[in-house]
């Protein structure tokens, strides 16, 4: 389906407020499809082994897209889909993608459940607060990360010349050149010229000032947006749509089902989790970035998000060819134990169900450079080795780094790690000694739980 | 010992057991409405609440209160999720609106924590967060407006005052945003209202440090700690 189509419909289709749409037809649907294709949860499963139900889901979720579409929140009108076009969009999503410039080319795949494929691994500040002084060092430190695929997100400049950044103002427009332009300073700085940067501007206007193909952001660098939970698109999300359809960049789309929300439980939302894969691959989307949101909590490693994850990435590996990638937010900080069990956990959860990896990250609120690029290297090695591992070998080493850290799930509770600058030398751009020594300690853990390392 | 009794006092008994069994019908009436998420027949057990001529106030209290409460509590532990919280609180609007309108004509008035106008603020879509505290809030006794998402900070300080608020609440969900609660905070100063109004910030980025920062009264990270933080902060604007 053409964009032509989508931003027409998103004009002239059924006008209705958002909470009736949310209301009526999202939560009144995914209650009748939760219960018609028989999707539960059983209160403890992390990761889902019942490929039926992974099945189900995938029919219920776009059940659930045909008998609700998108609503565009600016028009408030709903954008419906035939079933004819939904696997059409179904159809033509690419299974695989390459990224990248030069030697630095790297390529995307859809994976499947239990896939022996490395996964892909998206991975940087992740939108974290980073701050002006050391934005190009925090993004080459990621960068020189061999196994790194992208860098990813390098870092929201909250402040610029000493003053808070209003998203609409030319400070901002400003902000979004030097995030291009540094962003791409950063990976030359590393070695890797042509490395994917995997970005978005903070307004869809300033997309536009951050492209440039000598120094900024080019067409082979994927660019993000994000639907609004559940199956929403705002004005910003489409005018991003339009620029990056016609600049003819990799699209990478983003979304994010609340569980306890609209969907429900974790049942109810993996219906909508795999609706919204379905409605990203109708508007375009090339890569898929599921980060489940929690009523409760902020992060993405409670049990609730795992098996969630679990069983939207299975369904989306059986029934597409659309390229998933899985969002890692936790509760504990760069700089704790607790950081790398979370992410393990999950990444181990989502590579064994057939998807590919974003992160880590720690949830907010976060000072700013609250990352680690050693962490990263972690959590890419964790999610290698998790290739090839069956489904039930994975759980077995989830449900053991789930119990070391579920009674810390809640931010206060929860370790609150280090800046950048305190676990790198900014000289040489290496860890610490107390820093690598702690990477150490936890490869060696995760080795020790039966992790291919 | 048993104690005769005239047919007209037997009578006036009965009576009074009929009422008192009314009264526990239309109750449980109320009650049920609420447990299932049905406005209409909240709205229609209000209305034979006023019509049998029993104490609104101890409706309101016997009625929907209860009920309202354990929902919110049922969503804290998760076993029912925003759908559920946002209709039973629609229920209870719709009841108590009967209601309010027969005890205000009565020259009585029914008595909530305190008036909050919430909204998401300017340039910030997110809706969810703010919708969970404003049912949150309503659920546990405050007359709560919602402004919505993306509102400015003009429309914040127009509605509480045109609600007669207590509480002016801004939602933030992205860094980018947040920055438009210190709008607000700010306008109220230059208008010369900050004292007027108790400010409440929240939302994923936001921090005590933020609130601090900005001058706004209040920060809470969730739903239930606005709730918490509000009744324990209720006597500024309750006195």
């Amino acid at each position: 389906m053409n964009f032509k189509e989508i931003a027409k419909r998103g004009e002239t289709g059924p006008l209705t407020e958002a909470n009736d749409f949310l209301m009526k037809r999202v939560s009144a649907n995914v209650l009748k499809l939760e219960k018609k294709y028989e999707i539960t949860w059983d209160g403890k499963t992390l990761i889902n082994l019942d490929d039926e139900m992974a099945d189900r889901c995938w029919q219920a979720g776009r059940e659930l897209l045909l008998s609700s579409g998108i609503f565009s929140m600016n028009s408030k009108r709903i954008i419906e889909l035939s079933a004819e076009e939904i696997d059409e969009a179904l159809r033509f999503a690419p299974a695989q993608l390459p990224m990248g410039q030069g030697k630095d080319v790297v390529r995307a795949y859809h994976r499947q459940v239990e896939d022996a494929r490395k996964p892909f691994i998206f991975s940087g500040p992740f939108n974290a607060d980073a701050s002006e002084e050391h934005f190009v060092k925090l993004n080459e430190a990621f960068a020189q990360e061999r196994l790194i695929d992208s860098l990813l997100f390098p870092g929201y400049l909250k402040k610029l010349d000493g003053q808070m950044i209003r998203p609409t103002s030319g400070l901002a427009s400003r902000a979004a050149m030097l995030y291009g332009q540094w962003s791409r300073e950063a990976v030359r700085r590393a070695g890797r010229p042509g490395m994917p940067i995997t970005a978005h501007a903070v307004m869809a206007l300033n997309e536009i000032a951050c492209t440039n193909e000598q120094w900024g952001l080019r067409s082979t660098d994927p660019r993000a947006m994000v639907l609004i939970s559940e199956l929403q698109v705002d004005d910003v999300t489409m005018t991003r749509l339009a620029y990056y359809l016609a600049y003819g960049c990799p699209i990478y789309v983003a979304f994010t089902p609340l569980i306890g929300g609209y969907g429900g439980g974790p049942a109810g939302t993996a219906i909508a989790a795999a609706a919204s894969f379905i409605a990203a691959a109708v508007l375009g989307g090339e890569i898929v970035h599921i980060g489940p949101q929690h009523i409760k909590f902020k992060q993405q490693t409670n049990q609730h998000s795992l098996f969630l994850a679990s069983l939207v990435n299975q369904a989306v590996a059986r029934n597409s060819s659309i390229i998933a990638t899985t969002s890692h937010t936790t509760s504990g900080r760069p700089g704790s134990e607790q950081y790398a069990r979370e992410f393990s956990a999950l990444a181990l959860t989502a590579v064994t169900s057939g998807s590919n990896v974003t992160g880590p990250r720690p949830a907010e609120p976060l000072g700013f450079n609250n990352v680690s690029p050693l962490m990263a290297r972690l959590f890419a090695e964790v999610s290698h080795a998790a290739a090839g591992m069956k489904r039930g070998e994975a759980a077995e080493i989830v449900a053991k780094l789930y119990q070391s850290y579920k009674d810390k799930l809640d931010l206060e509770q929860a370790p609150k790690g280090q800046a950048f600058e305190q676990l790198y030398d900014l000289q040489t751009l290496r860890p610490t000694a107390e820093h690598q020594a702690l990477y150490d300690r936890l490869k060696e853990e995760l080795a020790g739980l039966g992790l291919p390392m | 010992m048993a104690t005769e009794t005239s047919g007209e006092d037997a009578t006036r008994e009965e009576d009074v057991t009929i009422r008192e069994r009314d009264k526990d019908e239309i109750f449980a009436a109320m009650r049920e409405a609420i447990e299932n998420y049905d406005s209409d027949a909240a709205t229609e057990a209000a209305k034979q609440a006023v019509e049998s001529g029993i104490d609104l106030l101890e409706a309101v209290e016997k009625g929907f209160a209860g009920p309202i409460r354990r929902l919110g509590e049922a969503f804290d532990r998760m076993e029912i999720f925003l759908p559920q919280l946002m209709l039973g609180s629609d229920a209870m609007k719709a009841g108590m609106t009967v209601l309010e309108e027969a005890i205000t004509a009565g020259g009585g008035k029914i008595q909530s924590k305190g008036t909050v106008v919430i909204g998401t603020v300017e340039g910030d879509i997110h809706d969810i967060g703010k919708t969970v505290v404003a049912a949150l809030l309503q659920a546990n006794g405050y007359a709560v407006q919602d402004l919505g998402v993306e509102v400015p900070a003009s429309r914040f300080i127009e509605a509480a005052g045109s609600q007669k608020a207590d509480i002016i609440a801004m939602s933030a969900l992205l860094s980018t945003t947040m920055l438009y609660q210190r709008d607000v905070v700010e306008l109220l100063g230059n208008k010369g209202l900050k004292d007027k109004y108790f400010t409440l910030v929240g939302g994923a980025p936001v921090t005590q440090a933020w609130a601090d920062e900005i001058g706004a009264d209040g920060y809470a990270r969730g739903a239930y700690e606005a709730v918490q933080l509000l009744d324990s902060k209720k006597e500024a604007w309750t006195e």
